[in-house]
């Protein structure tokens, strides 16, 4: 399934930062610093109180990063079993329609776990 | 390739890759592991401290036990069962694909830790699990060798990755804020459990479970193992045999001299006194383990306030237990007293 203005994308442990996959471009040509990075991000976003409430279940589903070059669009990949994942799409800001890009990026996260 | 001897485990998997072998290189130590090649690629990977496929998938709930169990009776001998729980419907391929990476690495990550171990490669040898990913050897040793730096980074000390978990008693700060992966550890945590068992419990990734714990300890809510050079303390008390006839226990009580009543066993070795500021911590000990390894440690009792006086009178005593030493016992009270 496309992502229209993607221009790369990888899956993430984000335990480790580590690329278990990646596709096309990556920002400064390295999967592996992308990958780090967005480690970083999720694992911040996830120790702070302040995006997680204390309501049972509200879990973080996805981040949008705006910068100049593109939105990162980061979305935590949900497995039934101690997966720590997260998807990471890199998306032009030009030829990319963020709406459309995060609606399929929620697909194709849960398309990784259901076929 | 050659008998067992002691290498980089990381250099024989890159030479055999470069080679592209089909086999498995066994790497032996504690907690060591097996990483799988097929073609010089790697297909899988397992370790005693990393949880593999079966039990991520049932720990979690993903598979009934019976189900996990009645694929390994049908496609372990034909190295299908990864093969079988696709086709039969009970997991999707994407499931095992990303299972299967995750338990690849993170068993890689304990079997090319170590600088140097017996390591040897079987030639032929496959997982019963089938080929279900194929990666690169290269991208393997680099991310172990990056996993060891991260912990490095987080908190120096290894010794945390293979003994018990200890939570402290008392936390150092007044408030404390966890993750919920660090609360599940510190839930499960029974003073006994190591770092592997509590990842095998929970269903958890091994280097996550070692990740975490050393943060917890770098926040100071752990206790950190005890420096293993107790053999060359001269002991305060001498071990004495005991009378013929009394059985030596299994598991024996490592007493501790702290605040409680002093309980003589047979065969009991006591430890040096303690230093008033800083009371023993009821970590592993050298010479509490008996030949078969194993050692008890009683929950820990409370500790006795820096500089508080010791007290005055002993507990009083009741008859000696059958067996107890009566000359070893003399000799702890007049040790006691002595310390006054």
């Amino acid at each position: 399934m496309a992502i229209p203005g993607a221009v790369g994308a990888s899956i993430v442990d984000y335990t480790t930062g580590f690329p278990v996959a990646s596709t096309g471009a990556a920002p400064n040509s390295d999967h592996e610093a992308a990958a780090a990075g967005t480690a970083d991000v999720i694992q911040a976003a996830n120790s702070r109180s302040l995006f997680v409430s204390a309501m049972p279940h509200d879990l973080l589903e996805d981040l949008i990063i705006t910068t100049a070059a593109g939105y990162h669009l980061l979305r935590l990949v949900r497995t039934d079993f101690d997966s720590r994942l997260v998807l990471y799409v890199w998306l032009d800001r030009v030829r990319g329609n963020l709406a459309v890009a995060r609606r399929r990026m929620q697909a194709l996260a849960d398309d990784l776990v259901a076929s | 390739m050659s008998p067992s001897k002691t290498a980089a485990p990381g250099r024989l998997l890159t030479q055999a890759a470069g080679e592209r072998q089909t086999g498995a290189l066994v790497v032996g130590g504690h907690p060591g592991g097996t990483v799988y090649l097929i073609e010089g690629k790697v297909t899988h990977a397992e370790s005693a401290a990393a949880p593999g496929v079966g039990e991520l998938l049932t720990a979690s709930g993903r598979l009934a036990g019976r189900t996990w169990q009645a694929a390994l009776d049908a496609g372990a001998a034909a190295a299908r069962v990864g093969e079988l729980l696709v086709t039969q419907g009970h997991l999707t391929q994407g499931e095992l694909e990303l299972c299967v990476l995750g338990a690849i690495y993170d068993a890689a990550y304990f079997a090319l830790a170590p600088a140097s171990a017996p390591a040897e490669f079987v030639d032929g040898a496959t997982h019963w699990l089938g080929p279900v990913v194929r990666v690169d050897v290269s991208g393997v040793t680099r991310e172990a060798r990056r996993r060891g730096r991260m912990l490095d980074a987080i908190f120096p000390d290894g010794r945390l990755d293979a003994a018990p978990v200890i939570p402290v008693p008392r936390p150092p700060v007044e408030r404390v804020t966890l993750t919920a992966a660090q609360w599940e550890l510190l839930v499960s945590a029974d003073g006994q459990r190591t770092p592997a068992d509590l990842a095998q419990l929970l269903g958890r990734a091994g280097y996550a479970t070692i990740q975490e714990l050393r943060r917890l300890a770098a926040l100071g809510l752990l206790e950190l193992p005890e420096a293993r050079d107790h053999q060359n303390e001269t002991p305060a008390f001498v071990r004495l045999p005991g009378p013929p006839g009394t059985a030596v226990d299994v598991r024996r009580p490592v007493v501790s001299l702290d605040d409680g009543p002093l309980v003589p066993v047979a065969g009991a070795t006591t430890r040096s006194a303690p230093v008033p500021a800083d009371p023993p911590a009821a970590g592993p000990d050298s010479d509490g383990s008996n030949a078969n390894g194993t050692i008890y440690r009683p929950p820990r009792l409370t500790r006795r306030k820096p500089g508080a006086k010791l007290p005055k009178d002993l507990p009083p005593e009741g008859p000696p237990p059958p067996g107890a030493d009566e000359v070893l016992l003399k000799r702890i009270r007049t040790a006691l007293r002595a310390l006054r």
